[in-house]
């Protein structure tokens, strides 16, 4: 019984002392004399990193230009990322661990649609100002959660604009092939809305693995369908395998992209199949292919830092979310709470960043920032060719 | 009684488990609720394999039904919680149950891949019956309520889930040192041995099953409350990676050695937030090290090294050994 | 009918690719009675190797090949020296887990070295990448290299173990390792030639493969569960059988996704193996091994 009794006075000693270290009620989070911290959840690990590392490797060198200009009043920039493993669990954990751990001012971050959509209740919460900079389920930005904010195309948004696409270059048998992940179906289900509101079905709706490595079976069923155009939901890798096997096959549709491929230079080496991707079009959330010389600077900047590494789209998301947040803390002032943040994001107008196609602009009852698709295409021997930026509303 | 005796390890454990609430800020209540979770499925998972020798692969699965389970009887039907639950874990159970017949026929890597390629199909479930699952975006559960106690739900899930696993962990203890439990050792030890002293295969290995579906779909229930989001990628394949590796770290064959590897795996998953871009080296590396340096787990080491860890059933044999050690023997039933 | 030959077509070559996955993991579980779950990533891994080799540096493609085949047999060397040989008397979980713990270390290694090269890196083909027409169907010549890769290395295997003394050794200590012991066989070797022989494969594979397959860092694991999909229903041992296995499964996923609905073609596999398991418990041509009370 006395070793009870000592488990309970070690435990209440350690209490006290646990009580002792938390620091006095600091005015704000994050935010001293000279540093502010910024947190980034997303996957560092696993395939979704693509849309989780690259991306903060992107916001990482805007923060350190943004230092070595002497950071913003006075504060330079420090990024804390936490690993979400595309884990709606492990990105709960990871955002609780930025609020009440790391205790971090604000968050730029989002990778994989499911993880964030999970993790949007705690930041809401917690109301923490936040920019997602690469998921794009619509769940995160509808309703507006006050303090979130998306520098990403939403879903919807991209989907209709797919749709438009298609219809305005005269298709008129219009499939679908997409995959059935969290982010494919983030996409699929806006689309199908974005059909039954335009009053047409698609001929065809297949799909394919993230991992498939044939598709044959569904380039025949398009095929035999007579579909015109193709809208095509997939990473690049299975986007890659079904446009070799159409040119194999003989298959010759219009196929639209999405951000996912957004880079088609690199999407025509990975089909690897000469004159395959001569009809394929694809939209993107920035303005600029990773090879464009407008980058340059920002390509010299991702090479720099993390040797070995290219410039990828993926970067840009990363970039062009960073310098948003830069622009929303320069506005917020020198007395920095997350109230002003807040206010500063939502009067965005027009703000330029160095890869969105259009401006930015955040309003109190619409925190979906970015609405300009640009639509791109590579014709085989040519460069990359940005075809237009549409607006949607 | 040796003061850090398995007894008084135990009791502090279970008193700091009580009282962390109190002092912990809402990112370690967080790791703490997921730890008691994670402390049901080893159980469950460890009478599987441990205690009956069975090389399943399901359990992820089952614990996305149990999670599934409970969160679409609420949505779809509007039922509480409590009810829910239950009948989430009843139908996780009774899964269990239905793939124990296959694995009657079926042993070592052939059972693996069998049970591999069901979890598999459950994955594809989840994604694809669209109407009921909600597919690859997943759904939403209602917040759970404790009214009329005056409990927040952070609060209220974690003393429900500290209740579940005191429990279920008595209940396990005595179940492994019944006759049931002993059955389940003479499956592991030999199939045919087993029958040969009257153990009925088919109850026993359908029993081992049931149960760890029972443990996990109890888990998934927590789980789909805790986190109030439910989807596919939650009961992948690195899920069920993660309940193997805490049955190994903590000691196969043991309820108290299950305890200690979920609270070891989680916060090693926690911990290793710290090494950023290299969690999976760092993670590869510690299953390994573990494996090679531990390969009793951490039960075996403490009944080795510190006095009073001696578990009854085991305490005759005192060997150094891991409980499923394949003998000579026993290599040759590997197909 | 044009179409039922497309499809069995398309079946034949992507069930090749599993083929050749399998083959390697059936040379390690033949004479060690485990599987390397880490095959899939040793395979990515040589795959990484062999791009490096031949992309970055210019190599050119046999020499880059064989590179990959050689360090494709270290990393499985060192896999048995890691997480099979101090494990031997180990529990079978233990053996499982422990690969799965290498296959993290490789993934997150080669994350860290090529992740941020691109999403998918391109392989160049080594035949010409047009189509080519072939009484009447168009094939990709890839997909016929990657299909002959499998026989000839099946064949080849075939031979090994019939033929050489090494081989003969490695099948008497699959058969019965104690025996073997006795009979003077360093058994210790011989399961390390067997780890590093599954990895040559598999690294023989991914220098094949890539061209059609591009790579990245997750594509290990989707090829080694179908790979073992189709070791098992070829029945674990079976050089032949892996190949018929692969092949199976690549057909069935063929048809299914051209007949009921592409969204079967994932599942279709393991339903089929499901049952399959249920009527022939040792799989396809897999042998019954008698048990020992």
């Amino acid at each position: 019984m006395t070793l009870k009794r000592c488990v309970k006075a070690g435990l209440s000693g350690l209490f006290l002392a646990v009580a002792a270290l938390q620091p006095g009620q600091a005015q704000v989070p994050g935010v001293t004399a000279d540093t502010i911290k910024i947190g980034s959840f997303g996957a560092l690990t696993g395939p979704g990193y693509l849309y989780g590392k690259l991306p903060m490797n992107g916001i990482e060198v805007v923060f350190d230009q943004v230092n070595a200009a002497g950071g913003i009043n006075g504060r330079k920039l420090e990024l804390v990322r936490e690993d979400d493993r595309c884990d709606p669990a492990a990105a709960i954990g990871a955002v609780k661990k930025l609020i009440h751990e790391d205790k971090v001012f604000a968050i730029i971050g989002g990778g994989c649609s499911n993880a964030t959509v999970a993790a949007r209740e705690t930041l809401a919460e917690a109301r923490i100002p936040v920019i997602i900079m690469a998921s794009v389920h619509d769940g995160i930005t509808t309703p507006v959660a006050p303090t979130i904010f998306s520098t990403a195309l939403t879903s919807s948004l991209e989907s209709a604009a797919m749709l438009q696409f298609a219809l305005d270059q005269g298709a008129k048998r219009i499939a679908v092939i997409s995959m059935r992940d969290a982010w494919g179906r983030s996409r699929y289900t806006p689309l199908i809305e974005a059909f039954q509101k335009k009053g047409i079905k698609p001929v065809l709706d297949e799909e394919m693995a993230p991992d498939a490595n044939d598709a044959t079976a569904q380039v025949l069923r398009l095929k035999g369908a007579n579909a015109d155009a193709v809208l095509v939901v997939l990473y690049p890798k299975p986007a890659a395998i079904f446009m070799r096997d159409a040119q194999k096959l003989g298959f010759k549709p219009l196929a639209v992209g999405q951000s996912g491929i957004a880079d088609p230079a690199a999407f025509e080496d990975q089909v690897g199949s000469p004159g395959a991707t001569a009809s394929f079009r694809t939209i993107s959330m920035v303005r600029y292919t990773p090879e464009d010389p407008a980058v340059d600077k920002w390509r010299k900047a991702i090479e720099a830092k993390f040797p070995g590494d290219r410039l990828s789209v993926f970067n840009l998301f990363g970039i062009g979310s960073a310098q948003v947040m830069v622009e929303g803390l320069k506005r917020a002032g020198p007395d920095l709470t997350r109230e002003k943040l807040v206010a500063a994001l939502n009067g965005l107008k027009d703000f330029e960043t160095d890869v969105y196609p259009g401006g930015i602009t955040c309003v109190e009852t619409d925190h979906r920032c970015n609405k300009n698709p640009a639509w791109i295409a590579k014709e085989p021997g040519k460069p990359v060719r940005v075809l237009g930026v549409t607006k949607v509303e | 009684m040796a003061l850090f005796g398995r007894r008084n390890v135990l009791v502090a454990m279970l008193l700091f488990a009580a009282v962390a609430p109190t002092f912990l800020n809402a990112y370690y209540l967080f790791v703490a609720n997921t730890i008691l979770i994670y402390v049901l499925l080893a159980i469950g998972l460890n009478i599987l394999v441990g205690y009956a020798g069975q090389l399943a692969f399901a359990n992820a699965a089952m614990f996305g039904i149990g999670a599934y389970g409970t969160g679409l009887l609420q949505v779809h039907f509007g039922w509480p919680f409590w009810l829910a639950f239950p009948l989430g874990a009843l139908i996780a159970t009774m899964v269990g149950l239905a793939i124990s017949l296959p694995a009657l026929r079926l042993s070592g890597l052939y059972l693996a891949l069998s049970t591999l390629a069901f979890a598999q199909f459950t994955q594809w479930v989840f994604l694809n019956w669209e109407p009921v699952t909600f597919g690859a975006g997943g759904f939403k559960t209602p917040p759970i309520s404790f009214a009329p106690l005056p409990i927040s739900k952070t609060l209220g899930l974690y003393y429900l889930s500290l209740i579940l696993v005191m429990v279920l962990f008595a209940l396990a203890q005595n179940l492994v040192r019944s006759r049931i439990g002993r059955a389940f050792v003479a499956v592991r030890d030999g199939e045919i041995a087993a029958e040969s002293l009257g153990v009925d295969l088919l109850r026993y290995k359908a029993l081992a099953f049931g149960i760890s579906g029972f443990y996990a779909g109890i888990a998934g229930g927590l789980y789909s409350a805790m986190l109030n989001f439910v989807s596919p990628e939650g009961f992948d394949l690195f899920q069920m990676v993660i309940h193997k590796a805490m049955i190994i770290v903590g000691g196969l064959g043991s309820i108290v050695g299950s305890v200690l590897g979920a609270g070891t795996l989680v916060f090693v998953l926690e911990a290793l937030r710290k090494v950023k871009g290299v969690q999976e080296i760092a993670f590869g590396a510690i299953l390994v090290g573990f494996i090679l340096f531990m390969p009793g787990g951490i039960i075996g080491y403490l009944k080795e090294k510190v006095r009073g860890w001696e578990e009854p059933l085991h305490r005759a044999r005192a060997s150094r050994r891991p409980p499923v050690a394949a003998t000579s023997e026993s290599s040759e039933v590997r197909p | 009918m044009e179409l039922l030959v497309y499809l069995l077509l398309s079946g034949l070559t992507t069930g090749s690719l599993y083929a050749l996955i399998a083959l390697g993991i059936v040379v390690v579980n033949k004479a060690t009675a485990v599987i390397n779950f880490a095959h899939g990533e040793l395979f990515m891994f040589s795959g990484f190797v062999a791009w490096m080799l031949h992309v970055q540096m210019g190599v050119p493609y046999l020499p880059s090949l064989l590179a990959a085949v050689a360090f494709g047999f270290l990393l499985g060397a060192a896999t048995d020296l890691i997480a099979f040989r101090p494990l031997k008397n180990a529990n079978i979980i233990s053996l499982v887990l422990a690969t799965i713990g290498i296959a993290f270390m490789l993934r997150g290694t080669a994350r860290v070295i090529w992740g941020g090269k691109g999403d998918y890196l391109p392989f160049p083909p080594i035949t010409s990448p047009e189509p080519i027409m072939i009484g009447g169907i168009m094939v990709i010549p890839q997909q016929l290299a990657v299909l002959a890769g499998s026989i000839v290395i099946m064949v080849a295997f075939a031979a090994f173990f019939r033929l050489t003394r090494a081989g003969k050794m490695m099948q008497a200590t699959a058969d019965n390792a104690k025996a073997a012991t006795l009979a003077g066989i360093r058994i210790d070797r011989i399961y390390m030639l067997s780890f590093g022989t599954g990895a040559a494969i598999a690294g023989a594979a991914a220098a094949l493969m890539a061209p059609l397959t591009l790579l990245y860092p997750d594509m290990g694991f989707s090829f080694f569960i179908k790979g073992f999909a189709a070791a098992v229903l070829g029945g674990l041992t079976s050089l032949p059988g892996a190949v018929l296995g692969g092949i199976s499964i690549g057909i069935i996923e063929s048809l299914a996704g051209g007949y009921l609905h592409s969204s079967f073609i994932e599942v279709s596999a393991f339903i089929v193996i499901m049952f399959v398991l249920v009527v022939r418990p040792t799989g396809l041509l897999g042998s019954t091994r008698f048990r020992r009370v």
